[in-house]
């Protein structure tokens, strides 16, 4: 059985749109480990660095802020970026969870 | 992705219907799939692995690709029979969570919309509720009146039709009673045990908020289960 949750992160997202905001939704599309959140979990994240939702326990959702006003800034469509144990910015914002992710970023235009 | 695309998918999880988001992360392109539909050349060649993340009901990268799969499934049926106090909870816990809620009761003043705005609300009898739900397998029944009257029938439905998950409030003493009642009615010993009742975990709270908490936690670990 697949999750039985439904965050409305996209129906968030919209409502964000509607309001003028640039928005670029994370989504994780891989998982290693003990990664806290499933494949699909997401996040939206707007030009100043709102955010809501989640790609991890609260772990990586900074350096996840930063890349989306990159990608914003830069006007790149899309990126894909991936948290190590063995990586740099994951143990500066600290993956404890000793996981691996792949999020996957996308500008909605 | 592109706001219309947005929309689009907003739209069809709001009318329930099965569909996918792929997505080539290489290049950012992205479609909606629905099952038994084509797939545009983009993605055509994937259909076989996509039908297959489908029957897994799974979110994934299909092995050696930089293509995305997320799929969306119809929200499980959970029918609430009752629109009493604890219903209104039960509402507000399973708001985040992908249940499709319908509320029986043919009590005028229970059912009303101004105490379940926004929900479907049958002001029926059990019985002829029913014939306006298409349920299975996949369906679960949550049994709150404790009255014969209104929950036996419902709960004879739902075990006719092996409803997943199947609890009934009361006392352990109602329940026993109800479980007589079952059995006269021609129900045999596994359908009944499979009735969650008294319903809920136990948290050891009475209160009507932490009531419709320990049922919607029984409910979700249930549906793991399946």
């Amino acid at each position: 059985m697949k999750n039985s949750f439904d965050e409305k992160i996209l129906e968030e997202a919209n409502d964000w749109i509607k309001t003028n905001q640039k928005v670029v939704l994370a989504t994780v599309i891989q998982t290693w480990g003990s990664s806290p959140r499933q494949v699909g979990s997401r996040m939206i994240v707007n030009e100043k660095g709102d955010f809501s939702g989640s790609v991890s326990g609260g772990c990586v959702e900074s350096a996840v802020v930063r890349e989306c006003i990159g990608l914003i800034k830069d006007n790149k469509p899309c990126k894909k970026i991936e948290f190590k144990v063995s990586n740099e910015s994951a143990w500066e914002v600290g993956l404890a969870c000793g996981g691996e992710i792949a999020v996957y970023l996308e500008q909605i235009n | 992705m592109k706001h219309s695309q947005l929309k689009e998918i907003i739209k069809k999880k709001a009318s329930k219907i099965e569909f996918a988001i792929v997505t080539n992360l290489k290049n950012g392109l992205s479609e909606i799939y629905e099952p038994g539909k084509s797939l545009t050349k983009e993605f055509e060649i994937y259909k076989e692995q996509i039908d297959n993340f489908f029957k897994l009901k799974k979110n994934g990268v299909i092995e050696n690709t930089e293509i995305f799969i997320e799929t969306y499934i119809r929200p499980i049926k959970v029918i609430i029979v009752g629109a009493v106090h604890i219903a209104q909870y039960l509402v507000d816990f399973a708001k985040s969570l992908n249940f499709e809620i319908s509320i029986i009761d043919p009590r005028g003043y229970f059912a009303s919309e101004q105490r379940f705005p926004d929900m479907k609300i049958i002001n029926k009898w059990p019985d002829e509720a029913f014939k306006e739900i298409e349920t299975n397998e996949n369906s679960a029944l949550i049994a709150l009146t404790h009255d014969p009257k209104i929950d036996d029938p419902a709960l004879q439905h739902a075990l006719n039709k092996k409803f997943y998950y199947v609890g009934a409030l009361g006392s352990k003493k109602t329940h026993e009673n109800r479980c007589q009642r079952l059995k006269d009615a021609g129900f045999n010993n596994d359908q009944i045990n499979s009735i969650h009742g008294p319903i809920g975990i136990k948290l050891g709270g009475r209160s009507a908020p932490e009531i419709a908490l320990s049922i919607i936690a029984q409910l979700v670990s249930e549906t793991y289960k399946k």
